[in-house]
């Protein structure tokens, strides 16, 4: 083995969670960086999960930090506008039996229901990363008035479908579940489906616009 | 060969898992890893009945099913020893190669000590492929067998085979077991106190009894920190994040892929067939290793010979 290859990189940005994750700290730059080492096709990578501000990389066993994967850490990023993401259209019932938390979030923000959906239903959301559970996506892009903190208990079960407010985020429940999230909607758009190819209805990096039904 | 050759759940066990080596590489859809507990384990296990190591086999944890061989069949066990039986009478023996007559029942038992073992068998499993494995994913309910453990009455396919099967016996690598679980320093180690890390890496912590696949809870001094809510970020089995409740968490291999809790150590990946074996009640402790440690022990065998 090539010891010299094994160090880290002389860059505070690096840790290791284990001896197989490379967790790469990528401040608001994370989705412009995963894109670029995706595109790479490091084989000694076996994952590359996106997060708030920064980026695991899961290495295969027994391999360490290669020539390939460092420049591809280091190089410069290209931020100017790329080729449009993918852009998603969601039909929301948003209030009501399917949205329990809007009326209390609303009054939080000090706006009428009204106003609190058409400033969510007017901003278009970036898909973050995926977590928590298989598909549930990580708005970014959430007006700063509509951020809320998460419950203070916990629900025992939300209903698939639901959307949410988590902090700084909005989200959507794929699968039924327990959850902290705030509720305010719902949807019936199948967000996770494991029998197709790609499984995920959202990848990270894709747009999302939210319409009232 | 009918090409159709089962194995039939006389009776099942407390949870038995179809696995496979897992579907790493859609972690940023939200899908852990999965797969074997000890993937090294299994591997051997099918090698010793002739199958490719990535074929779908049966992840027992604690008490394991008896299982009915209408057509016969090969099978091979690793990983922890359960108070296994042949209705034959012959022994069952772990690593080896075992020849079943047609209509045999292997009871597999309970564990005598440690809590995983893994059963291949010729062919390999035939349940759906989803995200490239045939790992049975609980939290989600998908893979394996309708996504779920299985059941009394339930009846598995078999794939087909070619080639002969020669009888061989495997031999682990030395060091597998103990209550040492070997660490790499995690991202927010720094965010402890010393009596924190002190603590974390001098004292014993007992596994809770709210642990399974997803994670394991551990109960001992609790590890106080600075600071508040932190950023999301990706995680991955062995990573041991610490809850405002300052009560360590390993995480598993049905884990989630980010998590919001600080890291304060990682297990490293050499010992994940001891973090396989462990159970409510067993203390374990960590200690330091290298990154170039952790790579050499990562790089132990199993050794694969023919049966004496």
């Amino acid at each position: 083995m090539d010891l010299p290859q094994e160090r880290i990189p002389d860059c505070t940005g690096w840790r290791w969670v284990t001896d197989r994750g490379l967790r790469l700290q990528t401040g608001s730059h994370t989705l412009a960086r995963y894109k670029l080492l995706i595109s790479r096709n490091l084989p000694e990578v076996e994952s590359i999960i996106p997060a708030d501000d920064s980026i695991l990389l899961v290495l295969r066993s027994g391999v360490g930090i290669s020539a390939g994967l460092r420049a591809a850490v280091e190089m410069p990023l290209d931020l100017r506008p790329q080729a449009a993401s993918r852009l998603h259209r969601i039909v929301v019932s948003y209030g009501g039996k399917g949205g329990p938390d809007l009326a209390a979030l609303a009054e939080l923000a000090g706006l009428s229901q009204q106003d609190w959906i058409a400033q969510h239903a007017a901003a278009e959301y970036r898909v973050a990363f995926l977590g928590f559970q298989p598909g549930f996506p990580y708005l970014a892009g959430l007006p700063e008035k509509l951020r809320a903190p998460r419950r203070a208990e916990p629900r025992v079960r939300v209903p698939a479908g639901s959307l949410a407010i988590g902090g700084s985020y909005t989200g959507i429940y794929p699968e039924s579940g327990p959850g902290g999230w705030q509720i305010v909607g719902v949807t019936d758009v199948v967000l996770f489906d494991p029998r197709q190819s790609s499984p995920a209805l959202f990848v990270p990096g894709d747009r999302v616009r939210f319409e009232a039904r | 060969m009918t090409g159709l050759a089962v194995v039939e759940i006389v009776c099942a066990g407390l949870c038995d898992l179809v696995v496979d080596q897992g579907r790493p590489g859609y972690e940023h859809l939200g899908v852990p890893h999965g797969g074997a507990a000890d993937p090294a384990a299994l591997a051997v296990a099918n090698t010793l009945v002739g199958n490719d190591a990535t074929a779908a086999g049966l992840e027992l944890a604690y008490s394991g099913p008896a299982l009915r061989f209408p057509q016969g069949g090969t099978v091979a066990i690793s990983g922890a020893c359960f108070c296994a039986t042949r209705s034959s009478g012959t022994g069952v023996k772990w690593n080896e190669t075992l020849m079943l007559e047609p209509g045999e029942i292997l009871d597999l038992g309970a564990a005598r000590e440690g809590c995983r073992c893994w059963l291949a068998i010729r062919g390999g499993l035939e349940v759906p492929v989803m995200m490239d494995s045939r790992s049975t994913f609980l939290p989600a309910g998908f893979g394996g067998l309708e996504g779920r453990a299985l059941r009394h009455g339930d009846v598995l396919r078999l794939g087909e085979v070619a080639a002969a099967q020669p009888l061989l016996r495997a031999v682990p690598p030395a060091d597998q077991n103990g209550s040492c679980l070997r660490v790499v320093a995690g991202p927010q180690a720094g965010l402890f106190d010393d009596a924190g890390l002190a603590a974390f890496f001098s004292e014993t912590y007992r596994v809770a009894s709210a642990s399974d696949r997803r994670g394991l809870r551990l109960n001992g001094t609790a590890l106080s920190r600075a600071g508040t809510e932190l950023p999301s970020q990706g995680v991955l089995p062995g990573a041991v994040q610490v809850p405002p409740n300052g009560q360590p968490i390993i995480l598993g291999w049905d884990g989630p892929v980010t998590g919001g809790y600080p890291v304060i150590a990682g297990v490293i990946w050499a010992d994940w067939p001891r973090l396989a074996q462990l159970r409510p009640g067993d203390g374990v402790r960590f200690v330091t290793v290298e990154l170039e440690a952790a790579r050499a022990l990562a790089e132990a065998e199993w050794e694969i010979g023919e049966q004496a």
